[in-house]
């Protein structure tokens, strides 16, 4: 009997708080990002979730819960503009991984909404870094140039992180990937107009049977409608300035949004880029070679790009290595590295902040520290953009949430300090 | 020039038959010897740095004096300059030039198309013993990758073969400087190393090509028919050195370098992830009395720390690389950090032409992550992890690695501290000259790859 009592008035106690608490951070060397300059001395006022006001030397109401910044820089938690988290674990065991599909019938229709996994120990340690908000898409599909649709996700502790399905398509278009395709990317662009010409036609007339020339199956042709509608943005993974040219061309036949992925040779077409308001998504260490279609791979990609006005996004491969296993701590190197490379601070900031949140359509609720947008925060123990510092403290949904991670437990488990214990790591 | 191995037999201890006075055993005499010559150089003095000596000193207000491509002094106002064109470097850092333990550049190269998907000249995969190639073979000196390193201040790098193999051949060290033939590269003197590796990739590749062993047991097993196979080889030509034999025993180019490695002559460089492994390697190198020069990857290195320390074994790592295969699952950011306390010679390195231009920044992470775990981690100590610890684990402690009197001139002038992610490396000194100036045009190499091809910024 005591027990259902038990239960109920526990749940009572974990929903009541939520709703009624004020979070103050005090002392803030805030990065509202909606501003280019920082606000010293900052109170961020929180409440259910949201940022109620951020202003310098700001009161504290009577019973809010005060956080001391003690000073140090605090910007919104951070969004990876391209990320597998939550679809793989260990790379190297295919039986672990989710994140694409070599055979089947799906193309546009792959969605890993279905895959998203919680529990992966990639999730905890993004989030302890700083990562609360990503894209994570594709790596391809069985159907040629079609990858399938990314998935925003929240890294919320608990059973789940997806935010947002099918937030974008994805088509892979280049000399590494034209195989599937037959060999060529001429025949990429072809396969991917005739896509949405098939789309087009079906959303005319869904009711009509497919006539017996149609390429897509039902499956495919459906998952395409919202990128006719423009409710949907197709992201084009590319990198050399002819495809990116041709995603312009694109775009405008179509009259659909198109994102950049890669775009190693974006700025050889930046003011095309500008004028199409088509944004990038970078991986700001690319500077070498790697494919003939990163010939023009430089550091100064997103300076360039920024200085036509053209609105970039991070991701960081890192050789492919850095895409999801450290995602938050690359992504703020990989920033830094745009600084050092000619890009103004505050734009790379924004580049890891609000800027894929505005390409993915959720800047108007996450990626800077204004009234109304998610409470999630970082006070960071250094300057955010450099590798060394790390987040002191994060709020997710305005609450603050563990740094542990299985590294950290790995970590003390193996200290130093407890090299003479009597009994073996395993019993600690 | 590969210092040729010469067994001397004193005349006191000859026997009959009477022993060849002096027999050049096959096994150290490199048939490609260094052609490097410095670039042209003037003598140099750095004023007024923050100098990281590479040997655990910081020194503020620093100058170096560069003399004939070496150093001759470093402190506070130096002042007997003669000549030198001095470089102010007030409010910039100096570091010994930055060494790559572990770098696949010239092999690896970017772009790497089609054409080296199944055969890459990253490892030969005939064979699982594959000791008899040296890397220096496939070596294209006009990988981009090599002008990159250059201006991330990487001054030496080991190139290693891939680790398919579970004995990857010899490796080579360079100097990244723009040349047309890989001799003209090469760290000249300096000992090649053995690329070994555990694990998880050499049975995979045992398996899929169905030649080499399948297991972490027929891995070990495998290793221990091999080096009985050239100890006999090498008693062999023992005997003949001896003058015991008329005959010069069949050369066997696998066990030419196996040889080196038993007699010490070539340093193990061993790829190896899990603790447990390592352990095991440690065995085997007591059981054949083996020199492993440097463990590489370990990402489990901190679970053995003081072992590793105990048996002088260096270890190269990432600041966080984790997770992407089943043996590195454990890898934690202060692996370099609690290593470096349990005393051992610790290092960063690359296995990535990205990596391979800021293995500083490496250090930085994971320096920073040692200090977040109550590991004090002073400048003047990271630095080390990038220059004299991988010099004394490439047996060229006492050459680079170290701004001292005497040591060759290699030496990185960078923009502020050089473990801040907005630090760019000015100017790369190397044997004193300057190999790459951020300010001066006339010092940015670049490939033959690159002409025609990258284009410059439009306006």
């Amino acid at each position: 009997m005591i027990r259902p009592l038990l239960i109920a008035a526990l749940a009572a106690f974990a929903a009541a708080p939520a709703a009624a608490e004020t979070v103050a951070i005090v002392h803030a060397r805030a990065h509202s990002i909606a501003a280019p300059v920082p606000v010293d001395d900052a109170t961020i006022l929180i409440t259910d979730g949201r940022i109620v006001s951020l202003t310098a030397g700001g009161a504290v109401p009577p019973g809010a819960r005060v956080i001391d910044a003690g000073n140090r820089p605090v910007t919104p938690a951070l969004m990876s503009a391209a990320t597998q988290i939550g679809l793989i674990e260990v790379a190297a065991a295919s039986d672990t991984m989710d994140q694409s599909v070599g055979s089947g019938p799906l193309g546009a229709a792959f969605d890993v909404q279905y895959a998203l996994n919680a529990n992966s120990v990639l999730v905890q340690q993004a989030r302890a870094d700083g990562l609360v908000r990503a894209m994570s898409f594709p790596g391809g599909a069985a159907t040629k140039p079609f990858a399938g649709q990314g998935a925003l996700i929240r890294l919320v502790p608990g059973p789940s992180i997806l935010d947002r399905p099918k937030a974008a398509m994805f088509v892979v278009i280049g000399g590494g990937s034209s195989a599937g395709a037959g060999g060529s990317r001429a025949a990429q662009w072809v396969l991917l107009r005739n896509a949405l010409d098939e789309a087009k036609t079906y959303a005319a007339a869904p009711k009509g049977s497919a006539p017996r020339d149609q390429l897509l199956n039902r499956l495919d042709i459906q998952a395409l409608a919202p990128v006719l509608t423009r409710a949907m943005p197709l992201a084009i993974a590319t990198n050399r300035e002819s495809d990116i040219r041709q995603a312009i061309r694109l775009a405008a036949d179509y009259r659909i949004r198109v994102v950049i992925v890669g775009g190693a040779e974006a700025w050889r077409v930046a003011p095309e880029l500008a004028a199409a308001a088509i944004p990038v998504v970078i991986d700001p260490e690319s500077n070498l070679p790697y494919s003939f279609d990163e010939l023009g791979a430089r550091l100064d990609n997103p300076a360039l790009l920024r200085k036509a006005g053209v609105t970039i996004a991070f991701s960081v491969a890192g050789g492919g290595l850095h895409l999801s296993y450290n995602a938050g701590l690359a992504l703020r190197e990989g920033a830094g590295i745009a600084v050092a490379n000619g890009l103004p601070y505050a734009e790379a900031l924004k580049a890891i902040t609000l800027n894929p949140a505005a390409i993915w359509g959720i800047g108007d609720r996450f990626g800077t520290l204004t009234a109304g947008a998610d409470a999630d925060i970082v006070i960071w123990d250094g300057d955010p953009l450099e590798p060394s510092s790390a987040p002191a403290v994060l709020l997710v949904q305005g609450r603050e949430v563990s740094l542990t991670t299985r590294q950290t437990e790995l970590r003390d488990r193996y200290a130093p300090a407890r090299a003479e214990d009597a009994l073996p790591p395993g019993y600690r | 020039m590969l210092a040729l191995a010469v067994l001397l037999v004193p005349a006191a201890m000859a026997r009959k038959p009477a022993p060849r006075a002096q027999v050049t055993l096959p096994f150290a005499v490199d048939p490609n010897p260094s052609s490097y010559r410095p670039l042209p150089r003037t003598d140099t003095i750095i004023t007024h740095a923050t100098v990281l000596d590479g040997a655990g000193q910081r020194i503020d207000d620093g100058d170096v004096l560069i003399r004939d491509g070496r150093i001759v002094a470093v402190g506070n106002a130096i002042g007997d300059r003669g000549n030198a064109t001095v470089i102010d470097a007030r409010g910039r850092w100096v570091t010994p030039g930055v060494i790559d333990i572990h770098s696949h550049n010239g092999t690896y190269v970017v772009p790497l198309t089609s054409i080296d998907e199944k055969s890459s000249d990253i490892s030969e995969l005939t064979d699982a013993n594959v000791a008899d190639t040296w890397i220096e073979s496939a070596i294209n000196p006009q990988d981009t990758a090599f002008y990159r390193a250059l201006e991330g201040g990487v001054t030496t790098l080991q190139v290693l073969p891939g680790s398919s193999p579970i004995f990857g051949g010899r490796s080579v060290i360079l100097k990244p400087v723009p040349a047309t033939i890989v001799a003209a590269m090469k760290f000249p003197g300096a000992r090649q190393g053995m690329k070994m590796a555990c694990g998880e990739n050499p049975k995979s590749q045992g398996a899929e090509s169905g030649r080499g062993p399948t297991s972490r047991q027929g891995e070990v097993a495998f290793i221990r028919k091999a080096f009985l196979s050239a100890q006999d080889y090498a008693r062999q030509w023992e005997r003949y050195a001896r003058g015991e034999s008329t005959e010069p025993p069949q050369r066997d180019l696998k066990n030419d370098t196996l040889a080196a490695v038993l007699r010490g002559d070539i340093a193990i460089n061993w790829h190896c992830y899990r603790a447990d492994e390592m352990a095991t390697m440690i065995g085997l190198a007591h059981e054949f009395n083996l020199r492993i020069a440097t463990f590489h990857h370990a990402a489990e290195a901190y679970k053995i720390a003081p072992l590793l320390q105990k048996e002088g074994i260096c270890v190269a790592v990432w600041a966080d690389w984790w997770g992407f295969k089943m043996e590195a699952n454990d890898g934690i950011r202060e692996n370099a950090a609690i290593l470096d306390a349990a005393g051992n010679c610790v290092m960063m390195h690359s296995d990535s032409p990205l990596m391979g231009q800021r293995l500083n920044i490496e250090a930085a992470k994971a320096a920073a992550a040692g200090r977040r775990a109550g590991i004090a981690l002073p400048p003047e100590r990271v630095i080390m992890w990038l220059t004299s610890n991988p010099a004394r684990a490439l047996g060229l402690g006492d050459r680079i690695g170290t701004i001292a009197p005497g040591r060759n001139a290699d030496i990185v002038i960078w923009s502020g501290d050089p473990f801040s992610i907005f630090t760019r490396a000015d100017t790369v000194f190397i044997d004193g000259a300057v190999a790459y100036d951020r300010r001066d045009p006339a010092r940015q190499p670049r490939s033959d790859f690159e002409l025609g091809r990258t284009g410059e910024a439009r306006p």
